[in-house]
């Protein structure tokens, strides 16, 4: 297993391993779009066939209000089912923290959960640390609420 | 001229409104501006050209350019009308002639910064980056206060290879900038572009200076590339300048502030041990022990990181057998139970690279044995071992993937022990005992554990995948879709079901698409039903779930269907195309894609991120998806163009009669050197009559569709739509017309010919190209590339072009059975260049001369095909495709053919031992098929039914029948309705 920045030619893996395990999924051009603005925000796990397995995609906040630190943002984190266990998502969302802190001076992270993802939530709450903010009604295109969650980079 | 584009100062000055308004995008009030003028001035070329521009961003495209059009005619000599018209081909992506609009524009008007910058990102679309230099040179001299025109202007160079230039200036720019405040991440990222530069020149010591000066005053505020950068320059210079210790030191404590870092990236590891001398393959005084101790010491600094203890079972020399004290042993065995106790599914995945070592696969296969033993004999004296249940289930788990790699892959050494077969109370029967593991004990030990754990999806997962293998698509779908009952919220689970359901010919049911298995989609029109599997994670709005996973450039779904479709029936081979040429749109899509980043990362100045995208676009279509919809597809069209079957990959998958070429009466084919097998059949000239009707019933509906749209276009015209013409209605859903097109070949070498391109270009440079890395499909690497520009060059009497292609592919591997039957097929070629029409004499003679280098004259090509069939009596490939060989020259009888095809299960003279795998089986019996040769068809497929016990695929079509209808009733009982969720971890 390989954890490393992530580089153009793993974008099409990474979409790859979204469409496996997550319903919400983006064109090549919002892929592009995040390396080509925060190229040193996004991660992968690989393993010993290239394949990637896992992935952390992720950038700034672009609209801050006036005097509001900066602060990163998740837009999708997943490991494929069997690559679990090993740690991955924790692995990926502490170099992306890291990333963020020490360039952009991000004072803390953000990422969306759907309300009915228990189990998304366990990882982000338990493993991540992560807390609840607040819930974004029909934040989803089908309508459901989200969880807004944050966790602090200020004590790192 | 002027006086034609005079206005009165009035209307000049509207015109001047103009342009802002449609720079602001106000385009209701441009119109109405523009109205105003051409009430006075009709003729005014550049108002009509804003106006028809105007008009085509609020989608009246028609109208939009028919104006565009005649307002350039009025005014030839006004750059506005040439930057117009640009614009429009820019939106239509037609960029050669954009750019040559553009270079019209800049005759009139060389000094416009608009037209120069679009300028620029069209000449770096095109990789014209000589012009580009010229360019960003210009706009730096018009403009240069402006930072971007700077970097732009080194981008340039570096592009055009002239790294002295990039570096002159870059120091040019960073000598007169002027109060950067800290913490910049624009100028950070200049800052690295100008190491990187200093990288590529091969001056070390400057790039680290650069670095090192730079990093201190927090000028450059990435701390791992900075580190990465460090290490590397480090590294490069010390082995350049050949300094002694003191430069070694530090690389390696620069790998080693890397490792501490993030200790699971692999290539610091690598550059750690290199720094040291210790790297396995490119240290000439590399000492395992030495390197051993290294990782050693790095794994008791770091008790979280897993791959410095991976990396030393790689490292570990080889243990002979029965070493159980051996290093390798000591240091696996620890490992292996950690993560047996912890239940981590990847472990096999993450051990199977050794395996190409023998004694390291039988060390572990030794290994987790002893740990079922100890479950099995209740032996509690292995104290090391805590018996736990859950490692009771992920051992067998483990040895399960173990055998039925093994199994798969009988070209990696084999255990010489026979495999463990723990005794059970379970009702599955052990198998019987063999020396050698099959998929059957792999079978058993899957089985056991499910009987144990039955809740568990990822055994059913894996039972799925052994009985794929095993031949039997029937079981695997049923035993995954078990898994996805366990968990419906995985998607995970829900994918690899609507896979295995594909697989065993429901793609209905997998993704609502049409297409069954002998259902016959042909004219069906473009109705996709909702539902399927699939459809529980994909878009409720779109259209099915089909499209929704196009939308999303799903490589692997669009790919799976297409297989499945092309498997299926003859008259879904439309549909099956139409998802290869899919994901052909897709790749174009990604180039398209980068056009907007040659402007956005100069503003940004993300700079180094952006070349390496313009490096990856270049040999994007290198990836493995591309390469294997271009053969597929182009295999399609080459059986479109000879309406008879080709002796090649088995182009319907050939399994069983109603997926083979199936029951071809019409006897030998071979017409003209082109080696057909069979004429069509009845039903696929049926097909194909049908088709022809559908694809004129559909082509009358289009035309009353547009008629329709016509008329409601001008209403709705508000919003901007931008210059992108909207998307063509798919006025051929299914494919129909694709079957029935006139040019098929000609459609199949364009798909090929970027790829050739980029293969031979690669080949001059000798370069080793990222994507070389990348694993290819199986069945569609580079030799399978080389043999399809073959078949459709040699169609298209492109006779050099086929040559050069079979010697590309020979090159790779001259005993590959596809390049065999070309070479055949070659010496055929040139024996009918007498009769038929010739081509030039230059062009035979070269053919013909080429091809002796590679199949020596002197021998007869009938002569040549058996003493291949000689050497290679083990491989059942081979043995197949010396029996299409000899049908194809024609002199033997049928009976002799079907006797070498039988060969194949080994019961030929001496052929005992033959490997063959249940797929090439198929092929081999699909081939019987094409032959006409039914009864013996039907021999072969008992045999094969026989030999491959855990199969299905070999059972007759009604029984088949039956099998896919029992699948079919399995996941379409309750539908829309979920068991209870699983635990559904989503990762740990």
């Amino acid at each position: 297993m390989n954890i490393r920045v992530a580089r153009v030619d793993d974008l099409q893996g990474m979409q790859g391993c979204n469409l496996q395990n997550l319903p919400e999924n983006y064109t090549m051009k919002y892929y592009l779009y995040h390396l080509m603005t925060w190229p040193s925000l996004s991660y992968v796990a690989q393993d010993d066939d290239g394949k990637i397995v896992g992935y952390i995609l992720a950038k700034m906040e672009e609209d801050t209000e006036e005097g509001e630190d900066p602060h990163g943002h998740v837009t999708s984190i997943s490991v494929l089912r069997s690559h679990r266990r090993l740690g991955l998502a924790k692995k990926l969302m502490v170099q992306s923290q890291e990333a963020m802190a020490t360039i952009y001076r991000a004072s803390y992270v953000s990422l969306h959960v759907r309300k009915s993802n228990r189990a998304a939530l366990g990882l982000y709450r338990d493993t991540l640390g992560f807390t609840v903010k607040d819930i974004e009604k029909k934040y989803y295109a089908d309508g459901e609420d989200a969880y807004a969650m944050h966790l602090s980079l200020k004590d790192k | 001229m002027a006086a034609k584009r005079a206005l009165t100062p009035k209307e000049a000055n509207l015109f001047k409104d103009l342009l802002t308004l449609y720079e602001t995008r106000q385009l209701k009030k441009g119109l109405k501006t523009a109205d105003q003028i051409l009430k006075k001035f009709p003729e005014h070329g550049e108002t009509l050209c804003m106006k028809g521009l105007i008009l085509t961003h609020m989608g009246q495209r028609d109208e939009g350019i028919d104006l565009v059009k005649k307002g350039m005619r009025l005014d030839l000599t006004s750059h506005i009308v040439w930057h117009v018209f640009g614009l429009i081909q820019k939106g239509e992506k037609n960029y050669e002639e954009a750019l040559k609009s553009y270079t019209q524009a800049l005759r009139f008007d060389k000094d416009n910064i608009n037209i120069l910058r679009d300028a620029a990102q069209l000449q770096t679309q095109l990789r014209l980056y000589d012009s580009l230099v010229e360019t960003r040179y210009t706009l730096l001299k018009l403009r240069p206060t402006l930072r971007q025109h700077w970097v732009a202007l080194a981008v340039a160079y570096y592009l055009n290879g002239n790294l002295d230039q990039a570096k002159n200036v870059m120091e040019k720019y960073e000598s007169i900038l002027k109060n950067i405040p800290d913490y910049d991440v624009e100028h950070s990222e200049t800052l690295l572009f100008h190491v990187r530069v200093l990288e590529a020149l091969e001056e070390h010591s400057q790039a680290l200076s650069l670095l090192d000066t730079n990093a201190k005053e927090r000028a450059i505020v990435d701390k791992t590339a900075i580190m990465e950068y460090r290490a590397r320059l480090l590294s490069a210079s010390s082995s350049t300048t050949g300094e002694a210790q003191e430069g070694e030191g530090e690389a390696s404590a620069a790998w080693h502030t890397l490792i501490d870092h993030n200790s699971e990236n692999i290539d610091y590891y690598y550059g750690y041990l290199a720094s040291l001398g210790l790297h396995p393959t490119l240290s000439p005084s590399y000492d395992s022990t030495k390197a051993l101790e290294t990782l050693q010491t790095l794994s008791t600094a770091l008790p979280r990181a897993s791959f410095p203890r991976r990396l030393a079972l790689t490292l570990a020399p080889s243990p002979s057998s029965e070493d159980t004290n051996g290093t390798f042993h000591t240091l696996a065995k620890p490992y292996i139970l950690t993560a047996l106790q912890k239940g981590i599914p990847s472990l096999f995945v993450d051990l199977k690279s050794l395996y190409t070592d023998q004694g390291k696969m039988e060390a572990i296969q030794g290994i987790v044995e002893d740990v079922l033993r100890s479950f099995d004999s209740e032996d509690t004296s292995n104290a090391e071992i805590d018996r736990d249940p859950s490692m009771y289930i992920w051992t067998l788990y483990f040895l399960a993937q173990h055998y039925s790699y093994l199994a798969s892959h009988p070209t990696l050494p084999q255990p010489s022990s026979p495999p463990y077969i723990p005794s059970s109370s379970s009702s599955s029967t052990p198998p019987n005992p063999s020396p050698y593991p099959t998929q059957s004990h792999s079978l058993h030990l899957i089985s056991l554990a499910i009987s144990h754990t039955p809740t568990l999806p990822d055994l059913h997962l894996l039972q799925s995948k052994i009985l794929k293998r095993a031949g039997d698509p029937y079981g695997a779908a049923t035993a995954v879709n078990r898994a996805r009952e366990l968990d419906g919220q995985d998607r995970f689970l829900n994918g690899k079901t609507g896979n295995a359901l594909m697989r065993a010919g429901l793609v209905k049911e997998a993704s609502g698409a049409p297409g069954e298995v002998g259902s016959g989609s042909g004219g069906g029109g473009g109705q996709q039903g909702k539902g399927g599997v699939l459809g529980v994670f994909t878009k409720k709005d779109a259209a099915s779930p089909a499209s929704d996973l196009e939308d999303m450039q799903s490589l692997s779904y669009l790919l799976e269907e297409a297989d499945a479709q092309r498997r299926t029936a003859p008259s879904n081979l439309g549909l099956a195309l139409k998802r290869y040429l899919a994901v052909q749109k897709i790749f174009t899509e990604i180039q398209d894609d980068q056009y907007d980043f040659h402007g956005y990362c100069l503003r940004k100045f993300t700079i180094n991120v952006y070349l390496n995208l313009l490096t990856w676009e270049d040999s994007l279509l290198l990836h493995p998806a591309y390469l294997k919809s271009a053969i597929s597809a182009s295999q399609i069209f080459v059986y479109l163009h000879d309406g008879t079957l080709f002796p090649s990959f088995g182009i319907l998958g050939g399994a069983g009669k109603d997926r083979g070429g199936s029951g071809s009466k019409g006897g030998k084919g071979g017409k003209g050197g082109k080696g057909g097998a069979g004429e069509m059949t009845d039903a696929e000239k049926k097909a194909k009559k049908k088709a022809k009707k559908a694809a004129a019933a559909q082509k009358e509906k289009a035309k009353e569709r547009e008629k329709e749209e016509g008329k409601k276009a001008p209403q709705a015209a508000n919003e901007d739509k931008g210059l992108e013409p909207p998307a063509p209605k798919d006025d051929d859903p299914d494919g129909t017309k694709l079957l029935v097109c006139e040019d098929p070949l000609e459609r199949a070498a364009k798909l090929l010919a970027p790829v050739v391109k980029l293969l031979l270009s690669k080949k001059d440079k000798t370069s080793k190209g990222k994507n070389a890395s990348q694993k290819r499909m199986k069945g569609y690497g580079e030799i399978e590339f080389w043999v399809t520009v073959y078949d459709v060059a040699v169609r298209r009497k492109k006779f050099l072009q086929a040559i050069q292609a079979l010697t590309q592919a020979h090159t790779l591997d001259p005993e590959h059975p596809e390049v065999h039957l070309r070479l055949i097929h070659a010496s055929k070629t040139v024996s009918s260049f007498s009769s038929s029409s010739p081509p030039s004499e230059t062009i035979t003679s070269t053919f013909s001369s080429q091809l002796s280098n590679l199949l020596p004259s002197t021998i007869s090509p009938e002569t040549h095909n058996s003493q291949y069939l000689q050497k290679h009596s083990k491989n059942a490939r081979a043995i197949l495709a010396s029996a299409k060989a000899l049908e194809m020259l024609g002199s033997s009888t049928k009976e002799e053919v079907e006797t070498v095809v039988f060969g194949m299960l080994g019961s030929g003279a001496g052929a005992e031992g033959v490997h063959v795998d249940v797929e090439t089986a198929l092929e081999g019996l699909g081939y019987l098929y094409s032959l006409a040769s039914d009864e013996k068809a039907e021999e072969f497929r008992v045999k094969c039914d026989e030999r491959f016990v855990s199969s299905t695929v070999f059972k007759s079509e009604q029984e088949q029948g039956k099998l896919r209808d029992a699948v079919r009733e399995e996941v379409t009982r309750l539908p829309g309705e979920e068991k209870e969720k699983g635990d559904g971890e989503v990762s740990g």
